[in-house]
C-alpha cells in the first residue's frame, strides 16, 4: 500500500503536464504536412507507392509522413490516424484496411479540421473528400479474367489467391473476375478462392494444396502481390511450370525472375508509383483548396492530367507486364 | 549503524523495481517531449491512454494469473470470440449494446472457466491449456464471421465509451481506473491475493496450509476471461467496428507489462502497482515513437522506422528489465551475506 502514493504522484504529474503544455499545432516550418497511410508497411506495394509519393512531396515542397501497421491488428490504422490528428497534419491520405473501422478515426479528423482522401482501397463515402482510385474493379476483374482466357484457351478449372476473406478491394475484384468467367468464359470453372493473409508463404502452402487437390487445374489467378510469386514458387516446385499458368496482381519487379523462367505468364497492374505521386499531389490539392467536390479533371503536375469521375480521381486502365515488356520497368 | 541502515533503506529504495519503472517513465516523457511533435499535448496524451486501455486491463487481470506461476495466452483470442458475439448480439439479433456488453463479459468469464477447468481439475499446465484456447477462441471467432464477416453501426452512444471523454479524460479510461482500483484491492488486500502468492510460491505448500489452491487459481482465470470480454467492447466501441482479428498479439503485450512490472514469471512475487508502471512505460513506448517525424533528430524521415523500433525497444526495455532484475537481487544477496559475515565474530 505505501507504493500508491508514487503511482498517483506519477499519473497526476503526467496528466497535468498534458494539460499544461499548449499545442504547438502543425508544425513549426510552415511547411504542408501529409500523412500517407499504407494497409500495411513493410509491403513492397506501398513501398512503391511510397516512392512517388515522396516525389510529389518533393515537387510540392510538403513534408511526408509515411507510416502504417506493421501486423494484422485491425486497431493500428486507427491509432496511426489519432496520432496524425494530435501531431496537427494538414491532410491524410489513407488506404483502407477495415472500410468500416478506419472511417471512425477518419471522420474524427475530418472534425479536427484535417482533409482525408482516400487511395488503393476506399473508406465509407463521407469520410473522405476524394478516392484516388488506380483501377476501376471492373478494369482489373476483367483483365485478370480476359488475360487468363487467353493463356488457358478459355477452358478449364482455375483458382483465386486472395489477400484476406475481409479485404474490400480484393473482393470486389474477385466479383468482376467470376462475371466475367460467367458472361464469356462458360468453359471455365473457378474451383476454390484461398486467402494468403498477404503472405508469400501462406500462398506457396495454399498453391501447393490447391495443386494437389485439383489434378486438372490450369490456372493460377493471385490478386495480391505478395500471392504471385508464392504462387508461382508453388507451380515451380510442383515441376508444373507452363502447364499450370500463373498470373496476378502483383508488382513487376518481384516477379521478373518468374516471368523469365516462364512459372508466371502475366502480371497486371497500374504504376504503382504514379498511385503514390497522384494521391500526394491529390492529397495536398485538397488541402490548399484547389480541388473541390464538382471537378471533371485533375492536373498533376508532372503526370499531366487525370479524369475524375464522381469523388474518383482514376489512375487509369491497368497494364499487362509480360515476358517481353518486363524488363522496361524497374518497380 | 544507524547511518548505515539509513544508507541501506536508500539503496533499497534505489533498487526496488518500482523506482527504477519510474525512473525509466520519466526518461521516456522526457525524450518524447523533446524530440517528439506535441508529445505532452492534451490530445496525445488522451491517445496514450486511449490506444493501450485493451492491454492494460489484460495486464492487470495476467497479474493475478501469473502470480498463480500460471499464464493466460488465450486472452487475445478471447477479446476476438467475445468482440464477435458482441457484434452479432447487437446487429443481428438487434439486443441493446449494454446488454449485448454484458453478455459478451459474461461468454470471458465462461471462456476463463473452460481454462480454469483444464487447469485446476484436470491438472494441465496452463501453458498448454491457454495454448489450446488460443486457438479455439481465434478459431471460434473466425468461424461465426466465416472470416470475413464484420460488424458495425453501433449506437453513437455506445461509440463514446471508445471515442467520447468524461470529465476531460478518455471513457475508458474511468472503466480502467474502476477496475485497476478493484484488481488492487483483491490482489493486496483479501486473502485470496495472499493465496495466490503462497500458491505461487509453492502449490504443495499452500495446499497443506489449508489454501484451496484449485478454487484460488480458477478465480483468477475467470476474473482474466471476463476482463478480457471487457476489454473486446471497449475496442469494438473505439474502432466502431467487430472483427474476429480483434486482440491479435495483446496477450503477448500484456504479459510484457506484468513481467516489466516487477512480477516473477514463475508466480509468488508480484503487485499490480508495478504492472500499471510496466503498461504506462510500454504505452507511452509505443505512442512516443510514432512522434519523432522526420527533420527532428536527424535530417530524414524518423517516421518510416519508428514503428519497428517500437517493437526492438519493448523487447530490449523487458530483457534489461529481467537482466537488471537479477543483477541487484545478486548484488542484495551478497551484500547480505558480507554482513553477515561481518557481524557473526562479535555475537560469538
Amino acid at each position: 500500500m505505501k507504493r500508491i502514493p508514487w503511482i498517483l504522484t506519477c499519473a497526476a504529474a503526467l496528466l497535468i503536464t498534458g494539460c499544461n503544455s499548449k499545442s504547438t499545432g502543425g508544425n513549426a516550418n510552415g511547411k504542408l504536412t501529409i500523412g500517407l497511410l499504407p494497409k500495411s508497411k513493410g509491403n513492397q506495394y506501398f513501398v512503391t507507392c511510397e516512392k512517388g509519393a515522396r516525389l510529389a512531396a518533393a515537387d510540392l515542397g510538403a513534408e511526408l509522413l509515411f507510416d502504417g501497421p506493421t501486423n494484422t491488428d485491425p486497431a493500428k490504422q486507427n491509432e496511426i490516424v489519432e496520432n496524425w490528428i494530435s501531431l496537427g497534419v494538414d491532410v491524410i491520405a489513407a488506404a483502407c484496411e477495415n472500410k468500416d473501422g478506419i472511417s471512425t478515426a477518419l471522420k474524427k479528423a475530418q472534425d479536427a479540421g484535417i482533409k482525408v482522401v482516400t487511395y488503393d482501397a476506399d473508406a465509407q463515402t463521407d469520410a473522405r473528400s476524394f478516392f484516388v482510385n488506380q483501377a476501376t474493379a471492373q478494369g482489373i476483374g476483367e483483365q485478370l479474367m480476359d488475360t487468363a482466357a487467353s493463356l488457358t484457351g478459355g477452358e478449364g478449372e482455375f483458382a483465386i489467391i486472395t489477400a484476406t476473406l475481409t479485404a474490400a478491394n480484393t473482393n470486389e475484384w474477385i466479383k468482376y473476375i467470376q462475371e466475367r468467367q460467367a458472361a464469356k468464359y462458360p468453359n471455365m470453372k473457378l474451383v476454390e478462392i484461398k486467402p494468403s493473409d498477404d503472405q508469400k508463404d501462406k500462398a506457396q502452402q495454399e498453391t501447393t494444396n490447391l495443386i494437389s487437390a485439383y489434378p486438372n487445374l490450369k490456372a493460377v489467378i493471385a490478386v495480391c502481390s505478395p500471392a504471385v510469386p508464392g504462387a508461382a514458387e508453388a507451380v515451380k516446385q510442383a515441376g508444373k511450370a507452363g502447364s499450370i499458368k500463373v498470373l496476378g496482381l502483383g508488382l513487376p519487379s518481384e516477379n521478373k525472375a518468374y516471368v523469365k523462367e516462364g512459372v508466371t505468364q502475366a502480371v497486371v497492374l497500374w504504376k504503382v508509383e504514379d498511385l503514390g505521386y497522384l494521391t500526394v499531389q491529390v492529397a495536398a490539392a485538397v488541402a490548399q483548396g484547389k480541388l473541390q467536390a464538382g471537378a471533371t479533371e485533375f492536373d498533376a503536375g508532372k503526370l499531366g492530367k487525370f479524369e475524375i469521375k464522381g469523388d474518383n480521381v482514376l489512375l487509369g486502365k491497368p497494364f499487362v507486364f509480360t515476358k517481353e515488356n518486363i524488363d522496361d520497368f524497374d518497380f | 549503524m544507524t547511518q548505515q541502515t539509513n544508507k541501506l533503506k536508500l539503496s533499497a529504495i534505489l533498487a526496488r523495481h518500482e523506482t527504477v519503472l519510474l525512473l525509466v517513465i520519466l526518461l521516456e516523457i522526457f525524450i518524447f517531449q523533446s524530440f517528439g511533435r506535441n508529445f505532452l499535448a492534451p490530445s496525445n496524451v488522451s491517445n496514450i491512454f486511449r490506444h493501450s486501455v485493451e492491454i492494460g486491463l489484460l495486464a492487470l487481470v495476467m497479474t493475478p494469473v501469473i502470480l498463480t506461476g500460471g499464464i493466460d495466452l488465450s486472452v487475445g483470442s478471447m477479446m476476438g470470440l467475445c468482440a464477435v458475439v458482441f457484434g452479432i448480439l447487437v446487429k443481428q439479433y438487434e439486443m441493446s449494446p449494454w446488454l449485448a456488453a454484458m453478455l459478451a463479459i459474461s461468454l470471458g468469464a465462461i471462456g476463463g472457466s473452460v481454462n480454469a477447468f483444464l487447469i485446476t481439475k484436470m491438472n494441465l499446465p496452463p501453458l498448454i491449456v491457454t495454448l489450446g484456447t488460443f486457438s479455439l477462441f481465434r478459431g471460434l471467432a473466425e468461424a461465426l464471421t466465416k472470416g470475413s464477416e464484420a460488424y458495425s453501426g453501433f449506437p453513437e452512444g455506445f461509440l463514446s465509451i471508445g471515442n467520447g471523454s468524461f470529465l476531460g479524460l478518455p471513457s475508458q479510461l474511468w472503466i480502467f481506473f474502476a477496475v485497476a482500483i478493484l484488481m488492487g484491492l483483491l490482489v493486496h488486500q483479501t486473502t485470496w491475493g495472499r493465496s495466490l502468492r503462497a500458491i505461487g510460491y509453492a502449490s504443495e505448500g499452500a495446499r497443506y496450509a489449508g489454501i484451496s489452491v484449485r478454487l484460488n487459481t480458477g478465480m483468477a482465470y475467470v476474473i482474466a476471461g471476463a476482463i478480457a470480454g471487457l476489454a473486446a467492447v471497449i475496442l469494438v466501441a473505439r474502432l466502431g467496428e467487430a472483427r474476429a482479428n480483434v486482440g491479435i498479439g495483446y496477450e503477448l503485450l500484456a504479459i510484457t507489462a506484468v513481467v516489466l512490472g516487477g512480477t516473477s514469471i514463475f508466480g509468488g512475487a508480484g503487485s499490480i502497482y508495478g504492472t500499471l508502471l510496466g503498461y504506462i512505460a510500454v504505452a507511452i513506448l509505443n505512442n512516443g515513437l510514432g512522434r519523432i517525424t522526420a527533420h527532428q533528430i536527424f535530417d530524414q524521415p524518423i517516421a518510416s522506422v519508428s514503428r519497428e523500433l517500437s517493437g526492438i525497444l519493448t523487447g530490449l526495455l523487458l530483457l534489461v528489465a529481467l537482466a537488471a532484475g537479477v543483477i541487484l537481487k545478486s548484488l542484495a544477496s551478497r551484500r547480505a551475506r558480507r554482513q553477515s559475515l561481518a557481524v557473526k565474530p562479535t555475537t560469538i
